[in-house]
């Protein structure tokens, strides 16, 4: 977007209240329902444009935004919206300062591609699936594959640690490689198994513990859902005497809306 | 207030579906998700950017490797009576084998007729990155 010179001025004032924005609808009647309330137990409400519309709440500035209930409010109203029409989230924190800013600013200039972004995600959810290693199977593995982190682990494991520090880092980084490896290999052999059921996927990063194997978001068809998630079932019960699987959702399709800077 | 699956299994499955409920799994999900609206039109409050510090661990240094090798030496393989070999027999039967992972044997009885094309493999995918596959 850029018709930020217009606004940017007035806008850095410190204002008393403002416009909370969770996402944007097609636009409906009696689509927010009633009682429906956002950060700071505020009514959630629509700001219409056209055939689309913000969901938005007031917001004072007299309390900084970000605390937990605050976040799980925006996340509240997002995952309730994703489950009576179709929903695209806009990041965390978002707050205009007024009506008319939002259909200026926003809705009016990403009309079309917030169009084609719900059509797109029209009838599917996000769903997270994460898979971690049963992490003593794996280790297990690793010891038994490679005589080296044996030998490495017999020595350093009733040494004080004082004594073994060199040894105990050439293991760790033997192992950390070994379990690299596997990684990719598992994650390969997961992805090639559940993306073909899903309209789109999207890896999610995660952390670099022992266990991690993948991290990803799923956006699949409402229509399939039951039948994924039993497939779901199926794969973890194959798997699980090393791998866990472990579902989120169906949550609103935060990852699949192309995250930072659309513009 | 999240949105249940009408088919959520009531437990027991070996796939866990824990509701998202704590702040730190709201996070884990919404944190820098969704679109971004201009800097310059939004008004800027106190206190939001203090989400976003990424607090992701880097595989790379050698407290990482010493993690890794803790955990290794932690292992109790021998102390319970049984020694490796039977352990890892263990596995075998559960379907794993020495040299590819218990997975991939796993996943391929998990799924019928997937075994055609194992030569295919995703490339590393990048997180930023989005992916479409074909009409699913």
């Amino acid at each position: 977007m850029t018709t930020a010179t217009s606004t940017e001025q007035e806008h850095d004032l410190d204002l008393e209240r403002g416009c909370y924005v969770y996402g944007v609808v097609p636009f409906g009647d009696e689509l927010v329902p009633p009682g429906m309330t956002g950060l700071g137990e505020a009514p959630v409400r629509l700001v219409r444009y056209d055939d689309i519309a913000a969901v938005v709440s007031d917001v004072t500035s007299d309390r900084p935004l970000g605390r937990a209930a605050d976040l799980v409010a925006h996340s509240e109203v997002l995952d309730a919206l994703a489950g009576l029409t179709t929903v695209v989230p806009v990041h965390f924190g978002s707050v205009l300062a007024d009506e008319d800013s939002v259909v200026q600013d926003v809705l009016a200039p990403g009309r079309e591609e917030f169009a084609d972004l719900l059509a797109e995600l029209e009838g599917r959810v996000q769903l997270n699936l994460r898979a971690t290693y049963v992490e003593d199977a794996v280790l297990a593995e690793v010891v038994a594959a490679d005589p080296q982190v044996a030998a490495l682990r017999e020595r350093t494991r009733d040494l004080p640690e004082d004594e073994s520090y060199g040894e105990r880092v050439r293991l760790g980084e033997l192992v950390a490689r070994a379990l690299e490896h596997k990684r990719e290999e598992d994650t390969a052999v997961l992805m090639d198994a559940v993306t073909p059921r899903v309209a789109a996927w999207v890896e999610r990063g995660g952390g670099g513990g022992i266990d991690h194997v993948v991290d990803v978001a799923l956006l699949v068809d409402t229509a399939n859902l039951a039948s994924f998630e039993e497939f779901l079932e199926g794969l973890a019960e194959a798997v699980h005497e090393r791998i866990r699987l472990r579902l989120v959702g169906p949550v609103a399709p935060y990852d699949f809306v192309g995250g930072a800077g659309w513009a | 207030m999240t949105v249940q699956s009408q088919h959520r299994r009531s437990g027991g499955g070996y796939l866990e579906r824990p509701a998202p409920s704590g702040l730190a799994d709201v996070i884990e999900i919404i944190l820098d998700k969704g679109i971004v609206i201009d800097a310059y039109i939004r008004v800027s409050l106190v206190g939001i950017e203090l989400l976003t510090i990424d607090a992701r661990i880097v595989i790379a240094s050698v407290d990482t490797y010493l993690r890794f090798a803790e955990a290794t030496n932690r292992l109790d393989l021998y102390e319970k009576g049984k020694d490796l070999g039977e352990f890892i027999g263990d596995m075998q039967e559960g379907g794993a084998s020495k040299k590819t992972s218990g997975a991939v044997k796993g996943v391929k009885r998990a799924i019928s007729g997937g075994g055609d094309d194992e030569e295919r493999r995703p490339a590393r995918k990048s997180s930023s990155r989005r992916r479409s596959t074909e009409d699913a």
